[in-house]
């Protein structure tokens, strides 16, 4: 069967079978690598993927029903080559260790703060817990969240004229 | 009931192979005439950072910023053995490795720069990639330069650099020379809650303190703590494989528990720099001794907080809760 969908602002049209997860098509059909499988069960939240603003974890949804969805994955975070603030954040604060968790990190931490631009540190703790990482021991993961949102703060008021 | 306890462990330990078993690293240096220099060694970073490390320390002896570094790792093509990525010991063998190849090639800028200055090597200095008479600063000679005059004449502006340190196997009274190269120390002090209903134990803070010899990237150390820390904890708290009849019945995330950013504590670090050993700018390894002192500094915390040795892990909920009634029932 054909789906389209709307991958980091990409318009894509593919042919899928009723059971291809999205995590697959996103990998393999796309090529966008960035987006990592752990468990393949939804449990660790390595395949994350912001799918109609929502945090999802791609090995859980069957690729029909992401027909229609329009799909962010950690390669469409950039911008004309300039790193979003949160992607700098992860790199200024020291976050990434081995990297295998930080895609579905930095797009948690950016659904987060979408949500909340002013959250305290048990709201980042809280927004960052459906993804597990095993060599940071997030302390570090923590800081740059914070620190992306302090940065998107500057950003907006310079934006804002003020 | 929440009660408040802390508690204190403290660990050294032997990195590197040790115990006589052979121990290695190679590593070479290339200055390229395109304005790169190229640091190949078989060392795997997965994640611990060996490469931003290696780099670091071939720039402080080659006095060049590190921006002109790449790294070619583990291509058996055109690496010699790094030894493998594991017993703590990459900066120390390694570091060591590149600090000497680093050393070599400046020696050999210091030896080509004096013939093209038809000079010695008092007489010239060399900083910031550039080479001159000390007495005619402005008149200098680049390292690339130098690189391409030497592709001329078929030569490579390049040196290599081995470590390969001495251990011996301890006696039948476990007494030698040297088991290991060097030894690293921890202590680290566990700030808990223990709620008396429930038997869940609080993560409030964690004091760290590392005889590491010298932080030659501090983020990274304070990476290695907190990651290794955590590994700690989720053994001392939460992690228990059940095996039943051979069958792991515990295979996945929701019932094999690790930790999540809700279940951490709060750190702070003392990085101790004794440069004492034979390491890169006297470093030492911090990988593995990050994990040792959690779950005993933990058992200790419960034991200040609630008056109950444990002799086994995790202290799940489950566990201390049935600790804390067996406790009680004794009392009355």
């Amino acid at each position: 069967m054909q789906i389209t969908l709307r991958v980091n602002g990409e318009e894509r049209t593919l042919d899928v079978t009723p059971y291809t997860r999205l995590l697959d098509l996103i990998r393999e059909d796309l090529g966008l690598t960035g987006v990592k499988e752990g468990c393949g069960k939804g449990e660790c939240g390595a395949c994350t993927v912001i799918m109609n603003g929502e945090l999802t974890a791609s090995c859980l949804v069957p690729a029909p029903q992401a027909d229609g969805a329009e799909i962010l994955t950690i390669e469409g975070l950039a911008a004309d080559g300039k790193l979003d603030p949160i992607q700098e954040s992860f790199i200024e604060a020291g976050a990434v260790q081995c990297g295998f968790c930080i895609p579905g990190m930095v797009l948690a931490g950016k659904r987060l703060l979408d949500e909340n631009p002013n959250p305290n540190e048990e709201d980042v703790r809280y927004g960052l817990s459906g993804n597990i990482c095993r060599c940071t021991g997030y302390a570090k993961i923590i800081d740059a969240v914070m620190m992306a949102a302090d940065k998107l703060k500057v950003e907006g008021s310079v934006n804002n004229g003020e | 009931m929440k009660k408040y306890g802390r508690g204190l462990a403290t660990i050294m330990f032997g990195f590197g192979y040790g115990e006589g078993f052979p121990d290695h690293s190679i590593a070479s240096i290339e200055i390229k005439e395109d304005e790169r220099i190229v640091i190949r060694t078989a060392a795997a970073d997965v994640g611990q950072g060996v490469i931003t490390t290696v780099i670091q320390i071939a720039a402080e002896i080659l006095r060049i910023k590190p921006d002109y570094f790449e790294v070619i790792q583990g291509d058996t093509h055109t690496t010699k053995n790094s030894g493998s990525t594991s017993a703590t010991r990459q900066t120390y063998f390694t570091g060591n490795a590149v600090k000497k190849a680093a050393e070599n090639l400046l020696a050999n800028i210091y030896h080509y720069g004096s013939l093209e200055f038809r000079s010695n090597h008092p007489e010239i200095n060399v900083e910031d990639g550039k080479i001159y008479m000390y007495d005619d600063p402005d008149n200098y000679i680049t390292y690339w330069d130098l690189a391409r005059t030497l592709d001329q004449n078929g030569k490579k502006l390049e040196a290599e650099g081995s470590f390969f340190p001495v251990t011996y196997k301890p006696d039948q009274e476990g007494q030698a020379d040297k088991v290991y190269v060097a030894y690293t120390f921890l202590s680290q002090v566990i700030e808990v809650e223990v709620d008396t209903d429930t038997g869940m134990i609080d993560l409030l803070n964690v004091y760290t303190a590392i005889d590491l010899g010298k932080a030659i990237n501090p983020k990274n150390v304070e990476g290695q703590i907190e990651g290794g820390t955590v590994q700690g904890l989720g053994m001392g708290m939460m992690e228990e494989q059940v095996i039943q009849d051979g069958i792991t019945l515990n295979p996945d995330m929701s019932d094999y528990l690790v930790p999540t950013s809700v279940d951490i504590p709060k750190f702070k670090h003392y990085l101790v720099e004794d440069e004492d050993s034979e390491g890169p700018f006297g470093a030492k390894g911090v990988g593995e001794p990050t994990l040792i002192a959690a779950a005993p500094a933990l058992a200790n915390a419960v034991y200040d907080a609630v008056g109950i040795r444990f002799f086994e892990l995790p202290l799940s909920p489950s566990r201390v809760k049935k600790a804390l009634q067996e406790k009680a029932a004794e009392d009355e």
